[in-house]
């Protein structure tokens, strides 16, 4: 059994993974196991820092042979060192699971020895948990680079995620903080898994002539992650937008992650203060429009140039195309809706379905708890105007707006008390209608999005 | 004046529907149950009793209008919202008159009040799934109290029927009544106090998870509102990391 100490020097080491999101798999419980994984994943607690635990986060070892500038197990850090026992770790997920603390395991290693070793530690890890325990919820297993592809491989058929992390957003950046570290040890690894995944797709296909359903794949139901470290270096928001995008394209990622840097380690190569909460969250907003709201990087932000402070990046979006609107609420379709500031998938839902029984007017609007201190300034409702007349005094409308809200975590999906999007639903808000070569970008579903919105980051 | 003609039930779904065929052409016609009943001046009261025949042809006239509205109204019901009968008779109706669904019709306010009473009811079944919090008693059952703003525990039962493969107890300790399953079955009972037993090894895991709680916490990021927002403070008194 694991004592308190060596639980707190494993978890210290794992907690500054910021993904802890376990949705995206449908796993189904067998007959003699225990637990399952919910689609669109559930939280358990929160954090005083307002992040969701919905996953077991912890690393086998915290002894590492790599020497990462920013990382507090890096070799040559002077602190405490842990390890835990495959079987450890399998019992205090079970027992954590059984009183419903946990949807899972979020397993990684500090490299132990070497990558292969370590990544043959966790690879029994997880085949232990399913084979022996009988355990069916979720699980995330984050790769070693330059372990060998046969170990990937064999440890994908466990888990329903993996991610390598990116960590750094350029190849220069790693190799000044972390010089064990190449581009191609993290994407070389990607490129296996999203192969593996095509390939199990594809074997599904020829044998029942279906297509795999949403998160029952064989193969990493849930597909891959990655993560960033957002200003320990000097990348601007446009090169790491790019850099997400094409990672999403390329491996049909369901998320990347963004992680602002906080200043735990001393380093003349290193920043000495946080990069801030503000610009971690303007990414995920310009993330966010990419993934669910059909736009490409470079209409959100300049290669060279980092997202607006003011305004969320819809916004900024907006005031940089102004001849767009405003739009009519009751004709526009609802990829147009969606781009309309402040209005989201949800809100655009509510606006298609309402519309087809009357005419809605801005009390209307009100009524049906869209919130309009943005989007007043970008539509009209049967006709009529609501907003600001010229663009100086949009442009202040939409800073003040932003300044009330105090950029909290902002809801694209605002008004959406009750919380749960339907099926149904889900499928009428669907972007397939955009153009084929934006597809791509929707992996994930509202749903997911709403649980990520959750805290779930 | 038109008094109301208060049309209260036993607070079952069957009494709801009964009441629905019995109200449905009386213009003044308010639904209750008996336990949120208040007495008007000059109000006619009908006591309802369930009637089986009615229930089916009133369920039936709505499936056949909207396949969904049935079980949008079996939800709503659990809603603690004192008016939740009269909202779901005032949908009925609207979805009889418009004669196909009106889900989607949202600057109506009936049907907006009651798919918010819907969605309510639905946000908080999915918050406990994750906020429940068993803890093992000496005879290996699993014991879970809560005390849910809506009579929905039983809405819990194939979910964690799903995952776990040990008898466990759901107790919604204000309206005494808990979810059993001791294997095989699910049953909803009502039920008095629970005395608990917890084990040795119940106390050990149940502090390894309080020391887990406290250690993946960023102290930098400290960030209490939105804390507070996610997991609203009435749920806290059973979540064991926080006591
Ligand atoms: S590989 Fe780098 S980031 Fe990972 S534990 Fe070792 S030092 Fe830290």
């Amino acid at each position: 059994m694991i004592d308190q100490t060596r639980l707190k020097i494993l978890v210290d080491g794992a907690k500054y993974d910021v993904s802890c999101s376990s949705s995206g798999s449908a796993r189904r419980n067998s007959a003699d196991g225990v637990g399952n994984a919910a689609f669109g994943g559930i939280c358990h607690s929160f954090t005083q820092d307002g992040r969701c635990i919905s996953l077991l986060k912890i690393l086998l070892s915290n002894d590492c042979a790599f020497d990462c500038k920013y990382c507090p197990n890096r070799r040559s850090a002077d602190v405490p060192r842990a390890h835990a026992a495959p079987e450890e770790i399998c019992e205090l997920v079970m027992e954590f699971y059984r009183r419903n603390y946990i949807e899972g395991l979020f397993l990684s290693s500090a490299v132990y020895q070497n990558p292969d070793y370590t990544m043959e530690l966790l690879l029994r890890t997880v085949r232990l948990l399913r084979e022996e325990y009988r355990f069916n919820g979720y699980i995330h297993l984050k790769g070693i680079p330059h372990a060998d592809e046969a170990l990937t491989r064999a440890a994908a058929r466990y888990a329903d995620r993996m991610s390598y992390n990116l960590e750094l957003p350029s190849e220069q950046s790693l190799k000044l903080l972390a010089p064990q570290k190449t581009k191609a040890s993290v994407l070389t690894p990607m490129g296996v898994l999203q192969t593996g995944r095509e390939e199990a797709a594809a074997l599904w296909k020829a044998r029942t002539g279906k297509t795999e359903r949403k998160g029952r794949g064989k193969f990493l139901p849930a597909g891959q992650t990655t993560q960033m470290i957002v200003g320990a270096s000097p990348e601007t928001d446009g090169k790491i937008l790019r850099l997400s995008e094409s990672l999403y394209r390329k491996f049909s990622l369901k998320r990347v992650y963004f992680s602002s840097y906080v200043p735990v380690v001393k380093d003349p190569l290193l920043p000495t203060v946080s990069a801030g909460l503000l610009r971690e969250h303007r990414l995920y907003q310009a993330d966010w429009l990419m993934r669910f709201y059909g736009f490409d990087s470079a209409e959100i932000v300049g290669e060279g140039e980092n997202l607006a402070v003011e305004y969320d990046p819809k916004c900024a979006w907006a005031l940089k195309n102004m001849h767009l609107f405003p739009v009519e609420i009751n004709r526009a379709d609802v990829e147009t809706l969606l781009r309309v500031p402040g209005i989201g998938a949800k809100g655009a839902y509510k606006i298609v379905s309402a519309r087809r029984f009357a005419k809605l007017t801005f009390e209307d609007l009100q009524k049906m708890r869209i919130v309009l201190k943005r989007a007043r300034h970008f539509i009209t409702c049967d006709g009529k105007f609501y907003g600001a007349d010229n663009e100086e005094r949009v442009r202040t409308a939409l800073a003040v707006a932003e300044r009330l809200d105090g950029a909290k975590q902002l809801s694209f999906f605002d008004g959406d008390e009750g919380g749960l999007l339907r099926k149904s639903e889900r499928q009428s808000i669907s972007l397939s209608v955009l153009d084929g070569t934006k597809n791509f970008l929707l992996h994930s579903t509202p749903s997911i999005a709403k649980s990520a919105l959750d805290g779930q980051f | 004046m038109n008094a109301r003609t208060v049309y209260f039930t036993g607070g079952t779904e069957e009494g709801f529907f009964t009441a629905v065929f019995d109200g449905y052409n009386q213009p003044n016609a308010y639904l209750t149950s008996e336990k949120n009943l208040q007495l008007g001046l000059g109000e006619n009261l009908i006591r309802v009793q369930p009637d089986m025949e009615k229930v089916a042809r009133v369920e039936r006239k709505i499936k056949g209008l909207d396949a969904r509205a049935i079980g949008d109204v079996r939800l709503a019901l659990r809603h603690r919202d004192e008016d939740r009968e009269q909202v779901a008779f005032l949908y009925v109706r609207q979805l009889v008159k418009t004669g196909k669904s009106v889900r989607g019709m949202l600057s109506v306010e009936g049907v907006r009040r009651m798919m918010d009473l819907r969605g309510q009811v639905l946000n908080e079944v999915h918050r406990l799934k994750g906020f429940l919090r068993f803890s093992e008693t000496n005879e290996g059952v699993l014991y879970a109290p809560c005390s849910p703003d809506h009579d929905d525990v039983d809405l819990l039962a194939s979910h964690f029927v799903a995952r776990l493969n040990a008898p466990f107890v759901i107790h919604d300790v204000w309206r005494r009544k808990a979810l059993l399953y001791d294997g095989r079955e699910c049953i909803v009972a009502a039920v008095g106090d629970a005395e608990i037993v917890e084990s040795e090894r119940e106390k050990y895991f149940s502090s390894l998870w309080k020391k887990y709680y406290q250690s993946v916490n960023i102290a930098e990021r400290k960030n209490l509102t939105q804390q507070k927002n996610y997991m609203p403070v009435r749920y806290w008194q059973f979540l064991n990391e926080l006591s």
